[in-house]
């Protein structure tokens, strides 16, 4: 039970504070996700982290369920939870408090000027974002031909 | 400068399962990442919760700001819709169906690494999530197409992080004050 507890300690401890660090997505975090999980705390092996990775990929959802996964390989389905949570509640409050701070605002003009000057940017960011998940695809060309084929077929 | 979205959720709020609802629904068909894309099918195509400009707004910040951007765009939509309890249901909406899968997911996993099939499929549905992320920045792209400024910036984002990779956080924090002064001064 104190073993238990132990482990369930250790995931906190690793993933709440990269939490903060992830700026720029989950992404940024997987060096040093691999480097806590293989080499400082031995939770995988390095065979292990790959196929974990894989299957992160495999599932629906918003990326990082890495740390899911890892949670789930040491300590069952306590560990995958509480990965979870050190991973998404820091930043999540963090981002709550900004929100409920700005909708304060909601209704003056630099409000307004702000959220409709950020827009363009925004836009241009989730069509990066797009071309850099392109660039890593395993799938090659065929991915590249099915993808133009989905967007010219969601615009229309 | 209320929209109508605004006000229609404040004399009828949306109701905590609904949100819970719509963000769970969006978790699961959220395959291939891309989250913003399918948020916004879900959220403002679907149900008109909020408006393509708050949409767009909540989305830089999430980028912005630590976390997965898709976690944090859900946190602020449901901090807009019904305060703390609907950022709770949206996230945990979102969350609780990949969790499941995923692990069901990994409790299999031997047979998975062996299966061709099956990766052609997850290459297959990774293709439609790069094309919905595509055809929402283009669409968004459309709806600010009245005036060049915002297309400029637009374009300076898409070339400067897409194309060149220059890290995010720099060119935002440069754009972002020219953009809002095309703003302040487009009123």
């Amino acid at each position: 039970m104190p073993d238990d507890f132990r482990t369930l300690l250790a995931l906190t401890l690793v993933f709440a504070p990269l939490s903060l660090l992830s700026i720029g997505g989950g992404a940024s975090l997987l060096a040093e996700i691999e480097h806590q999980s293989v080499g400082v705390h031995a939770w995988t092996t390095e065979r292990e982290f790959a196929d974990l990775f894989a299957i992160s990929r495999a599932a629906p959802g918003p990326g990082t369920m890495l740390s899911t996964l890892i949670g789930w390989k040491v300590a069952g389905v306590a560990g995958a939870l509480t990965a979870t949570i050190a991973l998404y509640l820091p930043s999540s409050l963090l981002v709550y408090a900004a929100a409920r701070l700005w909708g304060r605002w909601r209704g003056s003009v630099w409000h307004s000027a702000v959220e409709r000057g950020l827009a363009p940017i925004a836009a241009g960011l989730i069509l990066a974002g797009g071309i850099a998940v392109l660039r890593v695809s395993p799938g090659g060309p065929a991915v590249w031909l099915a993808a133009t084929v989905a967007t010219a077929v969601i615009l229309w | 400068m209320t929209g109508p979205t605004i006000g229609t959720h404040r004399t009828n709020p949306v109701q905590l399962s609904a949100i819970f609802g719509a963000f769970f629904r969006l978790g699961i068909v959220s395959f291939g990442g891309g989250t913003a894309g399918w948020l916004y099918r879900e959220i403002v195509g679907r149900r008109h919760w909020i408006s393509d400009t708050e949409f767009l707004s909540g989305a830089a910040l999430g980028r912005l700001m630590p976390g997965s951007g898709g976690v944090n765009l859900t946190v602020q939509v449901g901090q807009h819709l019904r305060g703390g309890s609907g950022a709770l249901a949206a996230v945990l909406g979102l969350l609780s169906g990949p969790l499941a899968i995923i692990l069901a997911l990994a409790a299999g996993y031997a047979r998975i690494e062996q299966s061709v099939m099956l990766r052609a499929v997850l290459d297959g549905v990774a293709a439609a999530a790069i094309g919905l992320t595509f055809a929402t920045g283009l669409k968004l792209v459309r709806f600010r197409l009245a005036s060049a400024g915002p297309l400029a910036v637009t374009a300076a984002t898409v070339f400067s992080v897409g194309v060149l990779r220059w890290p995010m956080m720099p060119v935002v924090l440069c754009l972002a004050p020219v953009s809002i002064g095309l703003a302040l001064l487009d009123r």
